[in-house]
């Protein structure tokens, strides 16, 4: 009976949490370098910036005991960002004129937009590593078009209807296509887990816009309550000082709470090879985070911002724990590929958030 | 000499615990079954991040991992290794607290120097199609919103006041090329203001309040001053550089807060502009034949209007300091 019982058990995992052991002040002074140095070089440095950034956040993340760390090259990611700017001047060149060229110039980069975010998301993986041993992204660009163009323009005709979908077999393709060195990750998320969570960012929106009106037809009546429907200049502020908080506090915790839920329902439901990935971010701290960050940025004119990035990212890191059921030893590399930072470069000039 | 490490052959995940030492130009690392002897010269060792563990780098793709910082900066400077110069400047608060001063004076700077140089030069290349558009747009606007209303002057009134207005000969010869309109505002009360294009707007209560022809011609010629140097345009393109940077710096969460800065700094920005607009009327009054005094005096006479209601003042607070602006008109 007890054998019978064993084997059903689940297989016996070892909990190792994330730590992140990087401190705000140690950030502040690699941040504040590195920024003058951007400003003075009219941003030409900027690419050797990015790549600090991310490696301090990297290499103060450990798991059993080993830091991850970036590889990415500065001057690739340079010669990416010029290109990529290149493509933004064309772009609002082509918006301006108003012309068959406009719908020309948004056409083609419809099409290269699925190319370049697959791009991105080789750049990334491939240049992550852990103990030497680097990511891949191996999704195939008939894919990336599937994922990001068809079910894009699904999700856009069904007003939306299909987005959680479109989401869905996103993450499904990109967690299916990524490996650290030869072992895979994989997905077990269904459609359905994705619509749930969805059905509470759309009431979080009903709740928004009705505060909002509410508060800007209140606004607008006391601005109007004078005789003769005088515009009282101060009133027409205030109308705007309440609309502009009740949609920053709205937007934030709306934010914060549909980004936790979706990120431990992503992570969750992801596996690396036998080893299972466990993600507990709680939508309260990361609420409170979000907010204390944003005032503390604002107060001070920015200079909190490498304190609020340190914050931030332990908060999230640290939310991670991997439950392995070996001593994580047995990961072996595979073959070197040649990978451009175009696609990351583009990908962040346009906007493109795949950061879920 | 020697120095705990974890080795990693950079092909898989297995952690080999090692010792450091250096011996001729060479770095040892032993232990857990490795034994390398590495030429010095042939390792990169990458830079220090804060607290993070440091990493020597083979060319195999290998690597050590140390996480002793202070026992690696002895060795590798026994090893005659030398920090690259940022690596070196990242590291301390003495050099990171003026950098944060100059990064806050070059932003000064951008702010009160670069911007409207550049929003100058970017106004006087304004295609001015563009400007006539804004102008259109804003009118309508204005006129839908019945911010603006039909004037309620005789036709004969506005008639007098156009052919004056058209009669004046600017700097440069020629008469003043935009389009005079007259409107009736409660909201703006007596007010005068000019859009990109060049097109002035006379309200009723600033034609009535002053009265004086000359004097109503001596705002027309500060208004003047503001379309000759496109300043409507250099406002527009200012504001919206503002509002994209802020954009950019506080991140996506919050472009509706972006407007705020904007709309709060506006009333700065109008002081450098004012004095021009007042230059050139003065000088324009002058070239007419007029007393620059004129516009002295109807600042003055607006000044005593606009001592009422705070809503009715805007014409004012957009154009702040004016008892100074009196005293630098008188002086001429």
């Amino acid at each position: 009976m007890d054998e019978v019982l064993g084997a059903l058990r689940p297989a016996p995992y070892t909990e190792e949490p994330v730590q992140f052991t990087g401190r705000g002040g140690d950030y502040f002074r690699i941040w504040i370098v590195n920024l003058l140095l951007t400003i003075v070089t009219l941003g030409i440095y900027s690419p050797w910036a990015k790549v600090r950034r991310l490696q301090y956040f990297y290499r103060h993340t450990e798991l059993a005991g080993s830091s991850f760390d970036f590889h990415g090259k500065p001057l690739r990611i340079l010669i990416g960002r010029a290109i990529a700017l290149a493509m933004v001047l064309v772009y609002n060149i082509a918006v301006r004129m108003q012309s068959v060229w406009t719908l020309v110039v948004i056409a083609v980069i419809a099409l290269i937009a699925p190319w370049l975010l697959r791009n991105s998301l080789r750049f990334r993986l491939y240049n992550t590593s852990w103990r030497g041993t680097r990511f891949h992204f191996r999704g195939s660009v008939g894919g990336a078009y599937r994922v990001f163009l068809l079910n894009g323009v699904l999700s856009v005709i069904t007003l939306y209807l299909l987005a959680p979908f479109a989401h869905q077999r996103l993450k499904a393709w990109q967690h299916n296509n990524s490996y650290f060195g030869k072992t895979p990750f994989s997905f077990r998320a269904g459609v359905g887990d994705f619509y749930a969570t969805y059905l509470l960012l759309a009431l979080g929106i009903v709740v928004f816009t009705i505060v909002a009106l509410m508060s800007g037809i209140g606004g607008m009546m006391g601005s109007l309550a004078k005789p003769g429907g005088m515009i009282n200049p101060k009133a027409v502020f205030v109308t705007f000082a309440i609309l502009w908080a009740a949609i920053i506090v709205i937007g934030l915790s709306i934010g914060s709470v549909f980004y936790a839920t979706l990120t431990n329902l992503v992570w969750n439901n992801t596996s690396l090879g036998e080893h299972q990935i466990e993600c507990r971010m709680s939508w309260p701290k990361l609420v409170w985070i979000a907010f204390s960050n944003f005032a503390l940025v604002v107060v001070t004119l920015g200079f909190y911002s490498p304190w609020a990035m340190v914050r931030l990212y332990r908060f999230q890191a640290e939310s991670f724990t991997l439950l392995r059921t070996s001593d994580l030893t047995e990961f072996v590399d595979a073959e070197p590929e040649a990978v451009g930072a175009l696609g990351e470069e583009a990908a962040s000039v346009f906007d493109f958030d795949i950061a879920l | 000499m020697t120095l705990e490490a974890r080795y990693f052959d950079g092909r898989t995940t297995r952690l080999s615990t090692v010792d450091l030492s250096l011996a001729d130009d060479h770095l040892v690392v032993a232990g857990d079954g490795i034994a390398l002897r590495v030429p010095f010269a042939e390792i990169k060792v990458d830079e220090k991040l804060g607290r993070a563990a440091r990493r020597l780098r083979f060319a195999d793709g290998a690597f050590c991992e140390v996480s002793d910082l202070a026992a690696l900066d002895i060795l590798l400077a026994s090893a005659g290794h030398r920090d690259g110069l940022v690596d070196r400047l990242q590291r301390h608060m003495k050099v990171a607290l003026p950098a944060a001063v100059i990064c806050i004076a070059l932003a000064a700077a951008t702010w009160r120097w670069g911007l409207p140089w550049l929003a100058t030069i970017g106004a006087h290349h304004m295609p001015p199609a563009i400007a006539r558009t804004l102008t259109d747009q804003t009118l309508r606007v204005l006129d839908r919103g019945q911010v603006l209303l039909p004037s309620k002057l005789t036709e004969d009134r506005q008639a007098d006041i156009t052919a004056r207005y058209r009669a004046l000969r600017l700097p440069e010869g020629g008469a003043p090329a935009g389009k005079l309109l007259f409107r009736e505002s409660p909201a703006l009360g007596a007010n005068a203001f000019t859009l990109p294009d060049g097109t002035v707007i006379l309200l009723d209560g600033l034609a009535t309040g002053l009265g004086d022809d000359g004097e109503i011609l001596a705002v027309l010629s500060h208004e003047l001053g503001h379309a000759q140097e496109h300043h409507g345009l250099q406002l527009l393109l200012r504001s919206s550089a503002v509002g994209a940077f802020w954009t950019f710096y506080l991140g996506d969460v919050s472009q509706l807060l972006a407007a705020a800065p904007t709309v709060l700094m506006h009333a700065h920005y109008s002081r450098d502009l004012e004095q021009q607009a007042d230059d050139f009327g003065a000088a324009l009054l002058e070239a007419n034949g007029m007393a620059p005094a004129l516009l002295a005096d109807a600042l003055e006479k607006l000044a005593t209007l606009h001592h009422g209601p705070a809503e009715t003042s805007a014409y004012l607070a957009s154009h702040p300091s004016t008892p100074d602006r009196i005293a630098s008109l008188r002086s001429r």
